[in-house]
């Protein structure tokens, strides 16, 4: 089998505000991993960082997706906004910085130890984003 | 009481002769592990945590409890019963703790065990456990529930090292009076029983297969529905002057409700959770490493806690009601001594014997390709069905029947919408 050959893959929709469904995609992605049998830890670093971003959507954007996909080498998640995107990506990499409005933060986020958390949980992580239009993640775990 | 067959031994049986194959039970089972076939309800027994949420719901009482049943106490020489603080629960406004214990001596129980007052010792261990492994991870989850721990073998098997290893109260207590009574009534081990007094079928896993020892203090467990009538009478004979066989406060009897347990903590950061849903939901959130800042977690699988238990009479709510009342009047101190629960916990007197194994039911496949065979076939099938969870194909919900059709051990014909459909498409031709 090729190392990059897909094996599974799945895209979610992510709407902005929404709170009923917020942390339901990451969910998914989480017991999907388990039912072929994924080990703990990699489980774990890849719940974490989808939960971030799939927030960082919920929370600062309009809507978004995130595409989920497993090769035989690792897990990889694509995570794209229509949103404000943001002004300075070096500054909200840092941990503790964040945007959150007071409301945002009586509901328990805005920590920001999001990226940071994604950061440090993928072995592949990039960030891009346009003010004005969006933001785009691409993050790696690898299975071994 | 019999011994299930089956691999995993389980506190539910369905009784085939009343079972109508009416997917009542079926529906509201929180792990999937019930399927009708033949229109009759079969556990997955791989996949049961014995909550008893089918024992509740079934209109024809087909499905019943494998506790202890009274008769059963003949075969011991000497009987002792511990009961859950439920019990307390249980009664009229005027009903003491210790009158109950009483009623217990007068319907036949050589001896009482006030088991409350194990909960009060154990949240003394649980405290000095959270002392000495402070920078652990966290949070530390409650070993109380029996199907709590078995849902954690089961389906967060990552989780299993964050469950206190303090044995749990029943067992503590069990095992305080074993000693106790082997060294002073000189009457051999196999003829002393000691019987939990339970709120639940699913003691019935910790007492036959304990996961934490080779083999528990306890001997078996009667129902508090299947004693009640007989305590009740007991009761008019009881005199308050008797002796006083309670030795717990609050505290203890606190360990009834949802959050009773970590009322006991001297800890803030602790949480309680009741219901398999929430329980399932928050365990979620621990195992995706997104819950913070929580010390200690308590979980129960029945909503408001054990007080509503399967096997209780009480309303819930009364039950609750009159918990909260004896709080108040033994009062929210704890009555343990501490240097002695120390020298004890020091020894290690209080830990589990063995870890717990996990039992993981999550992966599709031992092989991780045909795993990921089975998970893309179950979400194609998904796609075909319906979507409307009628559970007339025999399982609870069109994503249990698409896994259950992947894994080759259902049809997709047997989905009733594809039926019809098919009908429709002949009759148009
Ligand atoms: N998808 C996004 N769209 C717009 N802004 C974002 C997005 N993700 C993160 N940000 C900005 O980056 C900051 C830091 O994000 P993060 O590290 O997740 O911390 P937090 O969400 O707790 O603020 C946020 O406060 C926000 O200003
Ligand atoms: S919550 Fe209490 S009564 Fe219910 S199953 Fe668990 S231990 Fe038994
Ligand atoms: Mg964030």
């Amino acid at each position: 089998m090729n190392n990059n050959s897909v094996l599974f893959e799945e895209d979610f929709k992510i709407k902005g505000w929404d709170f009923t469904n917020a942390g339901e995609a990451s969910l998914k992605i989480k017991n999907y991993l388990k039912e072929v049998g994924i080990a703990e830890n990699i489980l774990k670093r890849v719940a974490i960082t989808s939960y971030e971003a799939e927030m960082n959507i919920v929370l600062y954007a309009k809507e978004g997706t995130i595409n989920f996909k497993v090769t035989p080498k690792k897990v990889l998640l694509e995570v794209k906004d229509r949103g404000p995107g943001i002004e300075d990506v070096e500054l909200a990499m840092k941990e503790g910085y964040s945007t959150a409005t007071e409301e945002i933060r009586n509901m328990g986020f805005g920590a920001g130890m999001g990226l940071p958390n994604i950061k440090k949980n993928a072995d592949m992580f990039v960030i891009k984003s346009e003010p004005g239009k969006g933001t785009k993640l691409n993050i790696e775990v690898y299975l071994k | 009481m019999k011994r299930n067959p089956d691999k995993y031994f389980h506190s539910i049986e369905i009784v085939e002769e009343k079972c109508i194959g009416c997917t009542i039970c079926m529906k509201v089972c929180p792990t999937q592990a019930i399927r009708v076939k033949n229109e009759v309800a079969v556990t997955i027994p791989e996949r049961c945590i014995d909550c008893g949420e089918c024992i509740r719901v079934c209109p024809q009482n087909a499905i019943i409890p494998l506790t202890t049943e009274y008769q059963d106490l003949k075969k011991f020489k000497y009987t002792v019963a511990l009961p859950s603080p439920v019990l307390y629960s249980q009664f009229g406004p005027d009903v003491m703790p210790n009158d109950i214990l009483l009623a217990l001596k007068k319907i036949g129980f050589d001896d009482v065990y006030d088991q409350a007052w194990s909960c009060e010792v154990i949240s003394k261990a649980i405290e000095l456990f959270l002392e000495d492994k402070k920078h652990y991870r966290r949070p530390i989850i409650s070993s109380t529930c029996p199907a709590v721990v078995r849902l954690i073998q089961i389906r967060f098997p990552s989780l299993l090292d964050l469950i206190v290893p303090v044995e749990y109260p029943r067992e503590l207590s069990a095992k305080e009076i074993k000693s106790k009574i082997t060294d002073k009534l000189k009457i051999p081990e196999k003829d002393i029983g000691l019987i939990h007094i339970t709120p639940c079928p699913a003691k019935m896993i910790s007492i036959y297969e304990p996961p934490t020892r080779e083999k528990s203090h306890l001997d078996g467990a009667i129902a508090i529905k299947d004693i009640y009538g007989a305590l009740l009478n007991a009761l008019k004979d009881v005199t308050d002057s008797e002796t006083i066989l309670q030795r717990s406060g609050g505290i203890g009897i606190g360990w009834a409700i949802s959050g009773g347990e970590v009322k006991g903590l001297k800890f803030e950061n602790c949480l309680a959770v009741s219901g398999v849903k929430d329980t399932i939901r928050i365990l979620e959130d621990v195992e995706s490493g997104i819950l913070s800042g929580i010390e200690f977690l308590e979980c129960l699988v029945c909503p408001g806690g054990c007080i509503r238990g399967p096997l209780t009479v009480q309303n819930p709510h009364i039950a609750r009601t009159r918990i909260e009342k004896l709080i108040k009047m033994f009062g929210e101190k704890s009555r343990v001594n501490e240097e002695k629960v120390k020298k004890l916990y020091k020894k290690g007197y209080f830990f589990f014997k063995k870890r717990i194994d996990a039992a993981p039911v999550m992966p599709l496949s031992k092989d991780p390709s045909e795993a990921i065979r089975i998970l893309k076939r179950r979400e194609e099938v998904l796609k075909e069905l319906p979507g409307k969870d009628c559970g007339a194909c025999g399982a609870p919900d069109c994503r249990t029947f698409a896994e259950d059709v992947a894994k080759g051990i259902a049809l997709i014909d047997e989905c009733v919408f594809r039926i019809i459909q098919k009908a429709e498409v002949k009759h148009k031709m």
